[in-house]
């Protein structure tokens, strides 16, 4: 059995891959389908997801990265047999609360999250270095160079966050 | 160095201007930037693989056969050894190097002697900067500035060479005809030439027979096998035997596809789907579309008849038809069809959209003959 990883984005896809990096996960990189995760919202449209899924001839558990994941996982019937489950790990409103939450911006943005989206609040308030955020998945590289930021963030975003739906779990349920 | 575009008049039986354009052009998602593209520099981007489909005698070899010559040319500056005619081929292409875009045009001409070469003649080199802001103007001359009073070299000499000085591997082509008993002399070239460790040449073996432990050079024709319990010393020809020309291909493919993939220079297939089974095939695709495993920029460039493969490419544009009608020409599935987006691309190929369907009624008349 593998487990297929797919994030809706390349943010949560850079996200997903420093904490494989750094073994922070309770999978590891052995583990997963092709041994990376892949940046995919359905599997009919990635020709690189069918590609590690026609290649593998067990069963495969694909978890879903994303912030908010309204959009139903659609399973080609060629695959139904051989995908026995589908987990979803949200993030919402956005992965940028992640940047937010390190930067202890939390209280801040609560003032004006009504009518302010995270990725516009962490554009105009975030800085790596000079740079400002830029919705550019290098930056999410760069300023969580210390992974033990990241991995805080994440488990401070399940603490103060608990309003998820029963089928949507938190990053943190995915740490070690 | 990456060909973008090349241009040929008077190749084989190809139409006059026969095209092949390398540079992407449909919308580029973030996924197809993560896995189908790579950017050479800022917003020029290339395919990690590209295939060239059509029914038999369509011209699909044609078409890769230009692309080896235009990689022989920037690669070792000469042409030789090629089972064409050079009279009279007019080249025009087009490649990017070190922040730069070159434009060289030549028309070739056999050489007098009996050395299968070619000599290049009415040669014209032009250079001109790349900026990601004249991306479409790449094609057409302006700005390109003519490189002049570079120097002599023999007929049989490109004066590419003034650009590009070292002769590199550009590409490697592996046609469908495989090297029968000399696959083996050149497999172990291809290990010492490219460096390519013994960890890794054992893993290629185990991927095509996992009985075999080892495989060692005795000479320059025979080779000893390792297996568990057993050693045997055999001669090439033997060894092909024993281990199945399917085996033997697709150790060298595979062996050279790591070539390719560590020093970054493209592939040519012929008929990839001749050399093994579909799982390899989709696993060599599947490594070329891996920033983590391509790191420097190879292509993948192959002929197919197998349809169900164009189902992984996640564009059109990378994906050209051949035909032949009387000339050998080529058109791209993004640029010359208008196609449904939501249906299969081999169930468009079964459907006949591209006029690659097998003749049905000759299939029939063979039939009535057999009947």
């Amino acid at each position: 059995m593998k487990y297929l990883i797919m994030c809706e984005g390349p943010n949560e896809l850079e996200v997903i891959s420093i904490l494989l990096r750094n073994s922070c996960l309770r999978i590891s990189i052995d583990d997963l389908l092709g041994l990376k995760p892949y940046h995919a919202r359905q599997i009919k449209n990635s020709g690189i997801v069918q590609n590690e899924l026609n290649m593998y001839s067990g069963l495969v558990k694909i978890i879903r990265i994303g912030d908010s994941l309204n959009e139903k996982l659609i399973i080609p019937m060629m695959y139904k047999d051989k995908i026995i489950e589908v987990t979803k790990y949200c993030t919402k409103p956005e992965l940028e609360m992640l940047l937010i939450i390190a930067e202890k911006k939390i209280k801040e943005y609560d003032k004006v999250k009504s009518k302010m989206k995270p990725k516009i609040f962490a554009k105009q308030n975030i800085m790596c270095g000079r740079n400002y955020y830029k919705n550019d998945s290098k930056f999410y590289t760069e300023y969580f160079e210390d992974i033990d930021l990241l991995v805080d963030s994440i488990k401070e975003y399940k603490r103060i966050k608990g309003t998820h739906k029963k089928d949507e779990l938190y990053l943190a349920d995915l740490l070690r | 160095m990456k060909l973008l575009f090349v241009k040929a008049s008077n190749f084989k039986n190809c139409e006059d201007n026969f095209s092949i354009d390398l540079v992407a052009k449909s919308k580029k998602t973030s996924e197809d930037k993560e896995y189908e593209l790579q950017e050479i520099a800022q917003d020029l981007y290339v395919y990690n693989t590209l295939a060239f489909i059509g029914k038999n005698a369509s011209g699909k070899t044609t078409a890769i056969e230009l692309l080896d010559c235009c990689y022989s040319i920037l690669g070792e500056f000469r042409l030789e050894d090629k089972h064409y005619s050079y009279d009279d081929v007019q080249l025009d292409m087009i490649f990017y190097h070190e922040g730069y875009l070159y434009r060289y045009m030549t028309t070739l001409k056999s050489d007098g002697t009996l050395g299968n070469k070619a000599m290049f003649t009415k040669q014209h080199l032009y250079k001109k900067k790349y900026f990601k802001t004249q991306l479409k103007k790449i094609y057409n001359m302006d700005g390109y500035m003519e490189i002049t009073d570079c120097g002599e070299l023999p007929d049989d000499t490109s004066i590419v060479f003034f650009v590009l000085k070292k002769k590199v591997t550009r590409a490697l082509y592996f046609d469908s005809f495989g090297e029968g008993a000399n696959t083996y002399q050149l497999l172990f070239r291809v290990l010492k030439n490219y460096e390519i460790s013994n960890d890794i040449f054992l893993n290629i073996i185990q991927i095509f027979d996992e009985n075999i432990l080892k495989i060692e050079k005795v000479d320059e024709y025979n080779y000893r096998l390792f297996y568990q319990k057993d050693v045997k010393t055999l001669s090439d020809k033997e060894l092909v035997y024993l281990l199945s020309s399917g085996t033997t291909k697709g150790i060298l493919l595979y062996t050279l596809m790591v070539a390719s993939l560590k020093y970054g220079f493209d592939l040519l297939i012929d008929e990839i789907e001749n050399h093994f089974h579909k799982t390899l095939v989709e696993n060599m695709l599947s490594l070329y579309k891996d920033k983590n495993v391509n790191k420097n920029h190879a292509s993948l460039i192959f002929t197919t008849h197998y349809c169900e493969v164009l189902d992984l490419f996640n564009r059109r544009d990378n994906i050209w038809i051949a035909k032949s009608d009387g000339k050998v020409g080529l058109s791209n599935m993004y640029e010359n069809y208008e196609i449904r987006g939501e249906l299969l691309k081999s169930r468009q190929f079964y459907n006949n959209t591209f006029q690659t369907a097998v003749n049905y009624e000759e299939l029939m008349n063979l039939k009535r003959k057999l009947m």
